[in-house]
């Protein structure tokens, strides 16, 4: 009987370890994600020519073009960006979804709108809370800004933490 | 020629719309056109239907896509063993029930532990590695934080992508 | 299609490399493949979330059936038909369970983002935002059969031959399903003028 206590305790903890395992697994998912580009600037030419060639080629092009053109940064440049990108990577998945569509449709407005819309939301996110929300309630903030550009500066303002 | 639309013939109507009909063909359909206003009109009908159909895009696929598919093969792999392991089974007394099946419970968590992969290469390897595809994602999304940031510098406006 | 033709089919190819046991070859399929085949069964049943679950489900069973696999026909067309039956399939349930064509409901299920013609005035966006509606309406209205060839032959362009093959029937059953698909959509669509 104590044989067999002692074995389905050994089991007991196999199993919480294998748990234990799993939730290693997804944090380092997420870990590998946040740091999808400094890991692949890490691994081996061979090793990034092998991932490269299981994408379409136009894909693969992109990609290579993208990268040339990061690495080409100055580092305060990067670094920059770096920091801009761990706060948005730190957003769950589906906030990060809405930021990455409202900064595709930023990228689409007109040219002359671009810095007016870039402007407000950084006005906003300087302001507290109660105040920002005042503002982006204000008949001001609506006669200023179109429909489209308005959920831009609200999405941006709530989700882009200076 | 003999009219498409007496002949219940729009094939060739359809493929030229579509850009699939060769050189021969398309002036010989032309010079009909020129002529008929009843093809004419299904023509500009089915031109523009193509053209509208062009602007029905889908949604980007989720960067986690194959993830979740090779967790699902992973899953299924793993089923498989336990059904394997479980069958057959007959009822027996307790005394010798428990030990059995904490040794059971032992072994499938050590296999659990130590097995390898599914053969499908796991989408999220230990090593560093990285797919393509998330260093793919990472990149837009830098390019997108950037482009937002670099509004009112002298880049702003500048078309240059990453 | 014999095996020698298979040859000509590289993604045949690849897939007889998984049959043997060389995983990469199945990953280089899904690479190439799943937008094509997400985008074909998100047209089809218009809802993304269930298009990605079903289009799992379609490389599931391609590495599923993987030990057993002939070239018998193109790589694609298999791959095709066996998104079109899951895709039909679910369309049927769905309809069985809720009683009414529910793509037709008018519930948009298609944000304006999905226009690839933006414009930035907000009026321009509501008409592209109708028009998109309404073209999805109106693929939503035909029959399966011809919805998926509408699909196929437009968005994949597969030829005649492929798309008949995909689904089960003769090459002049498939024009005349695919004829008639295109003079119910011109007729639907007409009222919005030369697009």
């Amino acid at each position: 009987m104590r044989q067999a206590v002692f074995v389905f305790g050994l089991a007991l903890a196999s199993a919480a370890g294998a748990l234990v395992v799993a939730q290693e697994t997804a944090a380092q998912d997420q870990a590998l994600a946040a740091n999808a580009l400094d890991r692949w600037n890490r691994m081996s030419p061979a090793e990034r020519e092998r991932e490269l060639a299981k994408l379409p080629p136009a894909r693969a092009k992109l990609i290579r073009q993208r990268l040339r053109r990061y690495n080409a940064m100055s580092p305060q440049e990067q670094q920059a960006l770096r920091e801009r990108y761990q706060t948005f990577s730190e957003l769950p998945p589906a906030k990060q979804q809405v930021v990455r569509q409202r900064l595709r449709e930023f990228r689409q407005l007109p040219a002359p709108r671009r810095p007016i819309v870039h402007a407000e939301v950084e006005r906003l996110r300087a302001l507290p809370e109660a105040q920002r929300q005042a503002q982006l309630n204000s008949e001001e903030f609506r006669s200023h800004f179109s429909p489209q550009e308005q959920e831009i500066v609200r999405d941006l303002t709530q989700y882009l933490e200076k | 020629m003999t009219c498409p639309m007496v002949s219940h013939n729009s094939e060739m109507l359809v493929a030229y719309a579509a850009g699939e009909l060769d050189m021969e063909s398309v002036a010989s359909l032309e010079r009909h056109l020129a002529d008929c206003p009843a093809c004419r009109s299904v023509m500009a009908d089915q031109t523009a239907l193509w053209k509208a159909l062009d602007a029905w895009e889908a949604p980007a696929v989720s960067t986690d896509f194959n993830r979740r598919l090779y967790r699902r093969i992973d899953t299924e792999a793993r089923l498989s063993w336990w059904e394997r392991l479980t069958r057959p089974f007959r009822p027996m007394p307790l005394r010798h029930a428990l030990p059995l099946t904490a040794s059971a419970a032992l072994l499938l968590m050590a296999g659990f532990l130590l097995q390898h992969p599914a053969k499908i290469a796991p989408v999220e390897p230990r090593s560093p590695t990285v797919r393509a595809d998330q260093v793919e994602s990472t990149l837009e999304d830098l390019e997108l934080l950037r482009q937002f940031g670099a509004v009112n510098s002298p880049e702003s406006g500048h078309s240059d992508a990453m | 299609m014999g095996v020698a033709a298979a040859a000509l089919d590289y993604d045949a190819e690849l897939m007889l490399r998984v049959k043997d046991g060389d995983s990469a070859c199945f990953d280089l399929l899904l690479e190439k493949h799943r937008a094509s085949v997400i985008h074909f069964v998100y047209r089809l049943v218009q809802e993304q979330a269930v298009a990605e679950e079903l289009a799992q489900e379609v490389f599931l069973r391609v590495y599923r059936s993987r030990s057993s696999y002939e070239p018998t026909a193109k790589f694609t067309t298999w791959l095709f038909r066996i998104a079109t039956h899951l895709a039909l399939n679910w369309l049927r349930d769905e309809k069985h369970e809720r009683g009414q064509d529910r793509l037709d409901d008018g519930s948009p299920d298609l944000p304006i983002r999905q226009v690839s013609d933006r414009r930035p005035s907000v009026e321009q966006e509501m008409v592209q935002r109708v028009k998109l509606e309404e073209i999805r309406r109106a693929v939503a209205a035909l029959p399966e059969k011809q919805r998926a060839a509408v699909l196929m032959h437009k968005y994949e362009e597969m030829d005649y031959i492929q798309i008949a093959r995909v689904l089960g029937c003769s090459e002049s059953a498939l024009k005349s399903l695919l004829f008639r698909a295109y003079e119910t959509l011109r007729a639907r669509l007409a009222h919005m003028g030369r697009i």
